[in-house]
């Protein structure tokens, strides 16, 4: 058996091109057989392999079986011979002559095809399915991609597949995900993406659908407390704790919910912004009882500005904007560290310091490493001689922590700085809640929609010293006393205590 | 009185101030503000935390509450407020303070539409230098805008000047000095309190503080200034130097703190020639006796003697014949143009006294050397023979030049310019050149 396909790879490598399509074919196919072995008996546990076994040794053998074909039309154009001729010529007689299942060339032919369209079945199936592993997505446009393949492994979606959100169900959408990947191959090849990438909001699947498969509108009930710590900017980063009973229920037909109430039920909730990244209202219409729509419009926008024909239908992705791809914010990066307890802040002004680091401006990835390396150390050199000597450890350790805070939001080669994609959950500045909940939109009669802060969640502690301050009765010394009064009141009310 | 009775009245008083003073309204409503305040306006709120308000429990609404039927009320989260808060409000609490206030000469600042600045402003720059160039010191009338979020007109709000004319009939603004949210006394004790406007070529206070004594001494010991104390009295809670509020408002051990600023100021050196204000003498020896607390009276009067002498000085070499001339000048209707300051001369005139005329007056009220001579009557003298003189020749009025020439020959402080250098020396070294001054001496 082995004679007749030496015999036969011989024939075909007549020339340049069928000799490299028989290398190509045979060591690809060699290749993967090696390499699947070798991962499913867990010799390879690099997750980068999948790229050289589904991707790169099938693509090699498909050129491969392409180069033996056209070796063998260019010998026979060059022989002038006919196919009869040619195959006698380069397989000899014994191979060519007639028999009851035809030549043994033909046979071999049939049984090597055969072979092939199974290979070709097996590592096309075994393709389609890598390229649904986050790992394909996140690191075969490496250069691109990174950011988002950096974030997602950080967030909380980490253990849902790209494809489970960004590819929908059945052939339509996988063949409109191969579509546009293969648009993207062309635009990174020919570079020509813009940086940083714009958020690809129309292009997404439609938020319901992809995120009601695990979050459904019916589970939001009750409310959730979240205890956020902030930590100031003195010698002890001194803890501040904000806490929240954030109201998250969607209610039902007979009960108005909260914050989930904008999905929830026969709810509707529209709008038109000045531009895709939605941060600017022109109007929002809220859907009543009745079927009819009130609209709130934006009184700081002139008519001609607001010839907006797109409205949108809110869904979870106007609030949720980065539930996946969290790029965060500096202050806030900095605090989460400390309260995880990964920064340690005996460290005097921890959190000043490693803030500047992080958020001062570098021209690359190599000078920031370098960057907040020097900023923290030098600090301490100076300041705290004692200290750098003496814990030099856990200023190792902080480095390390500060540098992977810039790496993992900060991609100077996409063009990604501080708040280059902001979250649109709860609110920062103007934004979030607010791009609704403000005093410009309003309806015919005059009337605004909400901005009043316990609409969405009791304040049980607000930059305070306490996690829970507000829970205490109130200190009537205290300058805070009627705002501390006015929230205690408002979390016994609202909690139905 | 008995001392218990004495003691029975003044707790009443107290409990009725106190009473009178604690917030009206609804706590409910102020915790509301502060909660959304601190996210929204977190700067704000920090002021106020910090505040003696604060800390003496006065909140939002206390201040920003406000009635029906108030021009300037709106709904806002359920709440019925003014933004402007006038020194009505700050009266409510603040009783003598707003009377003082309202009674002074800078309450009626706002009044300045009707006066020459506003008018240039008006017509050689326009209206948007004449809100943000006059009206945010001087203060304009607040005007109420159905539309606008907060009911007051953006053209009139922002609008801190200190003599604004406020809805409710007030005059004034109290956060003029009292920079909100904080509202502090030791700011408001420090020279850049004042120099936001008493600043610059027409009124450089602020410079000529500098320049004095009184400023190097300042800038010198400023954390030795004990501004924070709430008596602040000089000589005794502070003692290394004076600021504008120390002479002009603060307490002294024989007097009360005023808001009333002109109340210890004898000149006034604002208008053209300079005039004693009314009941001179008693503001004179209030202001002596600011010096009293680190001078002794002869110093203290002997500055005043070289002042006066420097403000009547410039009052009848260079402002009285500079103003006849200008009179003379409009009575035979010698001006081209019909609009004020639209002919040169009505601008040499107006510098010399609005400009370098006070530069010179000020200089020497507040001890400044260079502000009184190089860049005071030095400059006025400039302007007076090398631009006014020249400029109203070109008239060639016989009137005029009459009254030219014989100041020129006839008024021994003018008559130098025919006189020779070497007699001018001469009369100079012998003392005789001084005794056309001497006048301005004795009459003190």
């Amino acid at each position: 058996m082995f004679e007749r396909y030496k015999n036969f790879i011989h024939g075909v490598s007549g020339n340049a091109a069928g000799l490299w399509g028989v290398v190509l074919t045979t060591t690809s196919f060699v290749g993967f057989i090696l390499f699947e072995v070798a991962r499913l008996s867990g010799i390879l546990t690099n997750t980068y392999v999948g790229l050289v076994t589904y991707m790169l040794f099938p693509a090699l053998f498909i050129i491969g079986l392409l180069l033996i074909l056209i070796g063998w039309r260019r010998l026979k154009k060059q022989s002038g011979r006919t196919t009869a001729e040619l195959m006698k010529q380069r397989f000899g007689d014994n191979q060519t002559k007639a028999a009851l299942f035809g030549s043994k060339v033909f046979t071999t032919i049939i049984i090597l095809t055969l072979v092939n369209i199974l290979f070709i079945v097996a590592a096309g199936s075994r393709m389609m399915a890598f390229m649904d592993e986050p790992v394909f997505c996140g690191t075969a446009c490496h250069s691109v991609m990174n950011p988002e393949w950096v974030t997602y492994q950080a967030s909380p979606h980490s253990r849902v597949k790209c494809v489970e959100c960004h590819v929908g169900e059945g052939a339509d959408a996988l063949f409109d995900s191969k579509l546009n990947g293969l648009w993207q191959m062309v635009s990174v090849t020919f570079d020509l993406l813009e940086r940083p990438i714009p958020t690809p909001v129309h292009q997404l699947r439609p938020a319901r659908e992809t995120c009601e498969k695990c979050h459904w509108p019916d589970k939001f009930y009750g409310s959730r407390l979240k205890r956020i710590e902030r930590f100031k900017k003195d010698e002890a980063s001194s803890v501040m704790f904000t806490t929240l009973n954030l109201k998250v229920n969607g209610g039902s037909l007979s009960q108005k919910g909260g914050i989930h109430w904008h999905v929830a039920g026969e709810n509707e909730v529209r709008y038109a912004s000045v531009d895709d990244k939605r941060n600017e209202m022109i109007w929002v219409d809220v859907r009543q009882d009745d079927g009819s729509f009130r609209r709130y419009t934006n009184k700081t926008i002139s008519d001609a500005e607001s010839n907006h024909e797109d409205s949108r239908i809110l869904d979870c992705v106007d609030c949720h904007n980065r539930a996946t791809h969290i790029y965060e914010n500096p202050g806030y990066a900095v605090d989460e560290r400390i309260s995880r307890g990964i920064l340690n802040r005996s460290l005097p002004y921890l959190k000043r310091e490693g803030l500047k680091a992080v958020s001062a401006d570098y021209p690359d990835k190599e000078s920031a490493m370098r960057g907040i390396d020097n900023q923290l150390r030098g600090f301490y050199r100076n300041n705290y001689p004692d200290i750098s000597r003496k814990q030099g450890d856990i200023i190792d350790s902080a480095v390390l922590v500060f540098q992977s805070i810039y790496s993992r939001n900060i991609h100077p080669e996409m063009n990604i700085e501080w708040g280059t994609y902001a979250s649109l959950i709860g609110h920062i500045g103007d934004g979030g809640c607010f791009r609704c909940h403000n005093s410009n939109l309003v309806d015919d009669a005059g009337n605004t929609i909400s901005d009043d802060c316990t609409l969405c969640h009791s304040i049980l502690a607000y930059g305070s010293e306490s996690s829970f301050k507000f829970i205490q009765p109130a200190d009537s010394t205290d300058p805070n006393f009627e705002m501390h009064k006015y929230l205690r009141d408002e979390f016994i009310k609202s909690a139905g205590l | 009185m008995k001392p218990i009775a004495i003691l029975l009245a003044v707790t009443m008083l107290f409990l009725f101030t106190v009473s009178v003073c604690a917030s009206p309204t609804d706590p409910a409503a102020a915790g509301r503000c502060m909660t959304c305040h601190k996210e929204k306006t977190p700067g704000l709120y920090k002021q106020w935390y910090e505040s003696q308000h604060a800390s003496h429990k006065v909140t939002c609404m206390d201040c920003h509450g406000a009635e029906k039927g108030e021009a300037d009320a709106f709904m806002h989260e359920g709440g019925l407020i003014a933004t402007l808060v006038t020194p009505r409000d700050c009266g409510k609490c603040h009783t003598r303070e707003a009377e003082e206030v309202g009674s002074s000469y800078h309450a009626t600042a706002g009044h300045i539409l009707e006066s020459n600045d506003a008018y240039l402003a008006h017509v050689a720059a326009g209206e948007p230098v004449s809100i943000l160039g006059c009206e945010s010191c001087h203060g304009s009338k607040v005007i109420i805008d159905a539309n606008s979020p907060n009911k007051l007109s953006r053209k009139s709000w922002p609008n801190s000047g200190i003599g604004r004319l406020n809805p409710d009939g007030s005059q004034g603004s109290c956060n003029t000095c009292h920079t909100r949210h904080t509202f502090s006394q030791a700011q408001a004790r420090q020279p850049e309190a004042c120099s936001k406007c008493h600043l610059g070529p027409d009124h450089p206070q602020k410079e000529v503080y500098e320049e004095s004594k009184h400023g190097n001494a300042y800038y010198t010991n400023i954390n030795k200034m004990n501004l924070d104390d709430d008596a602040w009295v000089v000589g005794i809670d502070y003692y290394e130097a004076p600021t504008c509020a120390t002479c002009h408002m603060s307490a002294t051990q024989n007097m009360k703190v005023t808001h009333d600023v002109g109340e210890r100021i004898s000149w006034t050196l604002r208008p053209p020639v300079s005039r004693n204000k009314d009941n001179w003498q008693t503001k004179r020896k209030s202001m002596k006796d600011v010096c009293s607390a680190c001078h002794g009276a002869t110093f203290a009067g002997g500055h005043f003697y070289q002042f006066d002498a420097v403000v009547k000085l410039y009052n009848e070499k260079f402002a009285k014949p500079a103003g006849q001339m200008m009179k003379i000048i409009k009575e035979n209707k010698l001006l081209e143009n019909p609009a004020a300051f639209s002919n040169k001369i009505e601008w040499i005139y107006w510098e010399l006294w609005h400009h370098e005329g006070r530069r010179a007056r000020h200089g020497a009220a507040m001890m400044g050397p260079d502000y009184t001579w190089w860049h005071g009557m030095y400059d006025v003298a400039q302007h007076f023979y090398f631009k006014m003189l020249p400029e109203a020749r070109k008239f060639k009025n016989k009137e005029l030049d009459n009254y030219i020439d014989n100041l020129l020959v006839n008024d021994p402080m003018h008559s130098w310019m025919l006189t020779e250098t070497a007699k001018l020396k001469k009369d100079i070294r012998s003392g005789k050149m001084q005794e056309v001054y001497q006048k301005f001496f004795d009459q003190n």
